[in-house]
């Protein structure tokens, strides 16, 4: 793991961050390449950021103090983050986390939403009315 | 700036002595408007914009992309007990940094002030916490402005333009809204095109209101002042250029301002006149910046009301989920409203009024804001029923109050070196119970039409900025007159939401256009005038 986008966080960091992407917001047919999408983000900030880059390294480690976090039970994982909710670092995975898993075109495609429409026309002919389980409003309400 | 060639912007139209053009500062619905009319007054406009000019092929349909490419994101600091101190600690509000200002990201809806939504003071009385006051002005001041801005904007339902129709999501909350009995049911007035209008095409229901417009369809001043501007010759807009710094002279006229451009050097613009138009959280930093000996509390403050009496509209959204789909992305974001709620009934436990009005984010944005700091499989389950959900967004009046207050953060300074605003809200109690009040109704629409689960949204940053520099009768009570003018410095005006003395209920845009209009003519008689 030392493609220059995960150049700072190593692959048992890599594989924690999605391991807790998973359980923060688990949509179980999505692919793990979704949620790695989580540490690609973090590993970003923390180039960016020193601050951070120590944050994330102390809450990888603290994760990882007995069996590897990636390793455990859906079970145990949810109740080792329960354990840290409120930290910086729960907060910087979370708020990554919510942006990378939501942002991706394979969610989109599971809450269906088929996002941009103006190089298709819009949905003007695609369905923007095509409600048909209550009455049209009446007209020039 | 030397005019012997240090300038890198050889484009500028006017040269940085000339003292005879008016310069405006932002360009959005109050700026980007006065410009335009000013230039077609005959006057010549410097129009100076912080943002880019982005055109709308480059708008990006992806909310967090789009959210990085035109919104405000320079650093700001939050105090006092609101939620969004707490949750978007560094993005006190949610405006736009480009040129055509936040009009990019308006969704449209253009409801007029009512006529007692002038004179709170008057209707309400003395509210206790509270700062009301009347406007100088009332609505028959402003209805022949609010004529014009229509007309201008091509507002559905004004003017013979044509409803907008109803989309899937309105069809949800428009049937729930009539079986609860409301009565004011539509798909509103609003500012796109149904049909082509001004060089512009008709909507092709395409979404993304708040990312931009790529298809023009939607009046903004990008797309529809500016080039309006640009044609008459005399208009010279400079993007990526931050104003830090309005100068006067020794008389207390203002002479021009400073500015610093795109390659980060000083620039210095003469002027006749300046008028401010950045939007009400940076309109209010930009006067208290330029404190000088004369005007020691900032410019235009010797009332002490500069950047006091902060608005930003008591808001919410309400989404709720349902056994069949919605798909509630699909079209036009905002075009419907229920306007029953908007009347002033205090009967109902808060003074003022709030709209209904149709809304929708996709999964990114809904995902952040639904319940913020939200996770685990209850929330990823609700997200998983995102297109069988229908929302709606309320926006009511909230009350001025002193102490909600643009004021400089010395302790933290930006890129340019000026001290960043701190913004800082303690709600007043009708605020809350406005909301309260908003949240149960709007379940309740949605629950006549049998929704499986409803939520109750809290307020995003605020796109509704006001109050700042509010109007006033007399000097000691406000920043402006009725004109926007300031009371201490007779060349010098306030051009957006920032003079607005109470919010009203109504999305501020319209009002916003119509007091540029108004204050255009003022401009225009006082030049003819030789008073300015």
């Amino acid at each position: 793991m030392s493609t220059p986008e995960t150049a700072t966080l190593g692959s048992r960091a890599m594989a924690t961050i999605a391991a807790a992407a998973r359980i923060m917001y688990p949509h179980d047919t999505l692919p793990d390449d979704v949620y790695a999408r989580v540490g690609e983000g973090l590993a970003k900030t923390a180039r960016e950021d020193p601050g951070a880059a120590r944050t994330i390294a102390d809450g990888i480690c603290a994760l990882n103090c007995g069996r590897p976090f990636a390793e455990l039970s859906a079970d145990e994982q949810l109740e080792a983050l329960k354990g840290i909710e409120g930290s910086a670092f729960f907060e910087l995975v979370r708020s990554t986390a919510v942006v990378e898993v939501y942002s991706d075109e394979r969610t989109w495609q599971l809450v269906g939403y088929e996002g941009p429409s103006f190089d298709k026309g819009g949905y003007i002919n695609r369905g923007f009315n095509d409600l048909d389980w209550l009455p049209d409003p009446e007209a020039g309400a | 700036m030397s005019p012997q060639g240090h300038d890198p912007r050889p484009v500028n139209r006017f040269p940085a002595h000339d003292s005879d053009v008016i310069v405006v500062i932002g360009s959005g619905a109050g700026g980007g408007t006065l410009a335009n009319e000013l230039c077609q007054k005959g006057a010549r406009v410097v129009l100076i914009e912080a943002g880019k000019h982005h055109q709308p092929e480059d708008f990006i349909n992806d909310e967090w992309a789009s959210l990085n490419q035109l919104a405000w994101l320079d650093e700001r600091t939050t105090s006092g007990s609101w939620r969004i101190a707490e949750e978007f600690p560094s993005l006190p509000a949610w405006t736009c940094k480009t040129v055509g200002g936040t009009t990019v990201h308006w969704a449209g809806c253009c409801p007029r002030f009512k006529d007692w939504e002038f004179r709170i003071r008057s209707e309400h009385g003395p509210v206790d916490g509270a700062s009301l006051l009347d406007w100088p002005i009332g609505l028959s001041d402003l209805e022949p402005y609010y004529e014009k801005a229509e007309y201008r904007i091509g507002v559905t339902r004004t003017n013979g333009i044509p409803a907008p129709p109803a989309s899937n999501n309105f069809k949800v909350m428009g049937n729930g809204a009539k079986r609860v009995g409301y009565k004011g049911v539509s798909t509103g007035r609003m500012a796109f095109n149904t049909v082509p209008r001004g060089g512009r095409p008709a909507t092709i229901q395409d979404g993304f209101n708040y990312q931009g417009d790529k298809q023009r369809a939607h009046w903004s001043t990008l797309t529809a002042e500016i080039p309006k501007a640009e044609q008459t010759g005399r208009l010279d807009l400079r993007s990526e250029a931050m104003v830090i710094r309005v100068e006067h002279d020794k008389t207390g006229k203002v002479t021009g301002v400073v500015y610093v451009d795109a390659q980060g050097n000083e620039q210095r613009q003469r002027a006749r006149a300046v008028c401010v138009a950045c939007n009400a959280i940076e309109t209010a930093r930009l006067l208290l910046n330029s404190a000088s000996a004369l005007f020691p509390d900032g410019l235009a403050n010797s009332g002490g009301q500069l950047g006091c009496n902060y608005m930003r509209h008591v808001t919410g959204a309400v989404f709720a989920t349902f056994d069949k789909p919605v798909r509630m992305y699909r079209g036009e974001t905002m075009a419907g409203i229920v306007t029953d709620e908007s009347r002033n009934d205090p009967g109902r436990g808060f003074v003022g009024g709030y709209y209904m009005q149709l809304h929708s984010l996709g999964p990114s944005f809904l995902a952040n804001f639904l319940s913020p700091r939200a996770w685990g499989r209850d929330f990823a389950k609700i997200m998983e029923q995102y297109d069988h959900m229908a929302g709606m967004f309320l926006v009511g009046e909230d009350l001025p109050r002193d102490r909600n207050r643009v004021a400089l953060n010395r302790d933290v300074h930006d890129q340019f070196g000026q001290p960043v605003p701190d913004v800082h809200v303690d709600e007043h109690p009708n605020d809350v119970a406005m909301r309260e009040h908003g949240y149960a109704a709007g379940e309740s629409v949605y629950s006549a039409v049998d929704a499986t689960g409803t939520f109750r949204v809290p307020p995003y940053p605020a796109s509704h900025n006001l109050g700042t520099a509010r109007m006033s009768a007399r000097p000691e009570d406000g920043v402006v007159n009725e004109f926007g003018r300031a009371h201490d410095v007779p060349n010098l005006f306030v051009s957006d939401g920032s003079v607005m003395t109470s919010g009203a209920a109504a999305n501020p845009t319209l009002t916003i256009v119509a007091l540029a209009l108004r204050q255009a003519d003022h401009i225009e008689q006082q030049m003819k005038a030789g008073a300015l």
